[in-house]
């Protein structure tokens, strides 16, 4: 019916694809991790084995502690599996002791030391108080740098580092749930894209409004002849609203389908980059959700407005008499 | 007419039309522009702000720069550095961790500051009251000098007495709370949103930390003498200390540029890149649905005798006017969205005032004209290619009988 060029008839489920892919990064173009572990900051290098990551049945099958090392620091220190290394809790090498290499580990993704180089190391708890302890001061064999908690009620968070700190004054205690706070630095964030992708539907949407109007221009003698006809405006417009409804759709769907191929791109390029498993692009349902709910009425509504103005002209100036 | 004039006419025929393409490129191009500037705002703004402090090198105790480890024996260390020809001022920096208890206040966390005496000035302002010289040799409870935001946050005065217990990590420690009495209000340098700030004397500093005997420090400034190069200073640094590392502030924004700037760079070219394809694609369809609605209107042209090269001339001006009015309202446009959204990044805790993570830099601008310049002339390709290949009676018949 639309006496609509080939390509432009291409072109704007395009355009509205590209609406929603926009969307979707502008949402999810951030470094997200489903866990996350936060531990204050600490000079050393070495950490407690907390996850029973080193096995036991390896352990002490001679006089050297075994040690399990990060992919990066074993492939920054050049050492390899059934390797002797040393390590020391003082730069100057202070107090070193010989650990055999058992394994090497990927540390957990942490979206907060991302762009860090994870030089890490997990020892046995008994051989990290070894590495450590001060003799000059007996209770440096009991310090600990972070202690875990599992509550029974995670939403009980709040409480418990309240009462822990009254009852330890000085301690920092801290929730592994996302911060409430309009000042962390992932809500943050998250207002930052929500503000580049506003931007971006309020730019689209101008171009959409664009190219509407010039389709519904090219439509004027065949919107003329089908009320000349006496077709009533009513079923004009709503032949219009489901064409607009069909052509958002596919194009937020190609938006969509965009959106997801190119995350696994950009996953691949930021964590070769950065080199770590993080995600940095996830296109979930509820995002997908939400740009289908911004592009699909915008693109209807452009639709209808432009249409609309037609609509409103006599059948005489429509037909060019 | 030439084919400027017929593109001037063209766009012109329908203002409706034309007002919303620039509209569209004017929104799209202050995407871009500001993506230019976030992916050197960072870098421009850090930078600034490590020079204007006056001090070209940095000295600390461990190559994993910025990672914390402090240099022992710190005033042996600033002596020996400030003997050395290239030197001209050394400033020891040291800090630690403190809860200020103010009565009938949450407790708050602040960055307990010391630098050495006469390095005052440029870490911080006074905006009210007196500096810490003022009243350094007094016998009365230790002075303090504090942000505008801490004093705001607790509503403190200068003559108010503030009681403050340093945090002591990696060890069991119950250190009592001492209290100061604020001297002066100030904008210290590197202060930033959600941290506060509290300098005082080194003696108060000690005590505080209840460690009179330790002489350590988070960093030590130094200022070349002119015109020696910081390279060179840190030359000389390296080869008579090898107990610490230092380096230039060009070498410290290169290293925070490699990581903790990183991911707002990585997120400016990828959006950056986005923006680009989208504003091609979108001035493509205009242009595209625009010589699809004119076919016979070029196919009369064409008959006429206007050779092809004119009537892609006409399109190349139509896309330039379009294009390159959108691109100049997009230079104020993005700006003012910089601003927008500097402001919300800068709601990140720990972000000093004074940094920015979006700079206006005029090659910045320029670069943004070329892109823009660029997608014009690539968006106008497909349209030129459709409008020169048309079959000229194919399509006058067609416009006739339809």
């Amino acid at each position: 019916m639309a006496n609509l060029g080939r390509a432009g008839r291409t072109l704007i489920p395009v355009a509205i694809g590209c609406l929603v892919t926009a969307v979707v990064f502008a949402q999810t173009t951030k470094p997200t991790s489903s866990t996350v572990r936060l531990k204050p900051d600490t000079t050393s290098i070495a950490t407690a084995n907390d996850d029973d990551t080193v096995p036991d049945h390896t352990v002490r099958e001679n006089s050297v502690p075994q040690v399990l090392l990060s992919r990066h620091l074993m492939r920054e220190a050049g050492v390899l599996v059934g390797d002797v290394v040393t390590l020391a809790a003082d730069a100057d090498g202070a107090g070193s002791t010989l650990f055999r290499v058992a394994g090497v580990y990927e540390p957990t993704p942490d979206p907060r030391k991302f762009s860090a180089q994870r030089l890490e190391a997990r020892l046995h708890l008994a051989d990290l108080i070894g590495l450590a302890e001060d003799s000059a001061d007996p209770a440096s064999g009991d310090i600990v740098s972070a202690i875990n908690l599992a509550l029974l009620d995670r939403k009980d968070a709040d409480a418990v580092a309240a009462a822990i700190v009254r009852r330890v004054p000085g301690a920092r205690v801290s929730s592994t749930q996302p911060s409430n706070s309009p000042n962390d630095p992932f809500a943050v964030l998250e207002r930052f894209h929500w503000a580049i992708a506003i931007v971006t539907v309020t730019g689209s949407t101008a171009f959409l409004l664009a190219l509407m109007i010039m389709r519904a221009e090219q439509r004027r003698d065949i919107i003329g002849i089908l009320r000349l006809l006496g077709v009533p405006s009513r079923s004009i417009l709503l032949e219009v609203l489901l064409e607009g409804l069909l052509i958002a759709l596919g194009g937020a769907i190609f938006g969509i389908v965009m959106a997801v191929a190119a995350q696994g791109a950009i996953n691949r390029f930021f964590q070769w980059r950065f080199d770590t498993t993080l995600v940095f692009v996830r296109v979930t349902a509820v995002i997908a959700w939400e740009a289908v709910a911004f592009a699909v009425p915008l693109g209807v509504a452009a639709g209808l407005a432009a249409s609309w103005t037609l609509m409103r002209r006599s059948v005489v100036s429509l037909v060019g008499r | 007419m030439t084919s400027r004039a017929l593109a001037w006419r063209t766009i012109t025929a329908e203002p409706a039309r034309a007002a919303l393409a620039i509209a569209g490129v004017t929104v799209i191009g202050a995407l871009l522009f500001d993506m230019l500037m976030l992916s050197q705002g960072l870098l421009v703004s850090f930078r600034e702000m490590l020079d204007t402090t006056g001090y070209d090198v940095r000295v600390v105790a461990t190559d994993a720069f910025p990672g914390r480890v402090d240099i022992t024996n710190a005033s042996e260390v600033a002596a020996d550095i400030a003997g050395l020809p290239e030197v001209r001022d050394v400033a020891v920096v040291r800090s630690d961790r403190a809860i200020v208890v103010v009565p009938d206040r949450p407790a708050t966390e602040v960055a307990l500051l010391n630098l050495s005496e006469g390095a005052e000035r440029q870490g911080w302002r006074i905006v009210e009251g007196a500096d810490l010289g003022a009243i350094r040799r007094s016998e009365s409870s230790p002075p303090a000098v504090i942000s505008r935001s801490l004093a705001r946050a607790l509503g403190l005065r200068p003559g108010s007495a503030l009681p403050l217990r340093v945090l002591i990590s990696g060890a069991a420690s119950a250190v009592p709370l001492v209290t100061f009495t604020v001297v002066g209000i100030a904008e210290f340098q590197f202060e930033g949103n959600g941290a506060e700030a509290l300098a005082t004397t080194f003696d108060a500093f000690q005590r505080a930390r209840a460690s009179m005997s330790s002489d350590t420090a988070d960093l030590i400034l130094v200022a070349s003498r002119p015109p020696i190069e910081a390279a060179a200073t840190v030359a000389a640094i390296s080869a008579r200390r090898h107990d610490v590392h230092a380096f230039s502030n060009e070498q410290i924004v290169e290293r925070f540029n490699e990581n903790g700037f990183a991911y707002f760079r990585q997120i400016s070219f990828v959006l950056s890149t986005i923006t680009l394809g989208f504003a091609f694609l979108l001035v493509t369809s205009l242009l595209t649905v625009s010589v699809n609605q004119r076919l016979g209107q070029v196919a009369a042209l064409r008959a006429l005798g206007v050779p092809r090269h004119r009537i892609a001339a006409t399109l190349v001006w139509e896309s330039a006017l379009l294009v390159g009015a959108g691109g100049l309202l997009s230079l104020p446009t993005g700006w003012l969205l910089a601003l927008e959204l500097d402001r919300i990044l800068r709601d990140m805790p720990n972000i000093p005032e004074r940094l920015h993570f979006f700079v206006l830099e005029p090659r910045l601008a320029l670069w943004h004209l070329g892109l823009i310049a660029l997608t014009g002339v690539a968006a106008v390709l497909y349209p030129v290619w459709v409008a020169a290949r048309l079959p000229i009676a194919a399509t006058l018949r067609f416009e006739t009988i339809s």
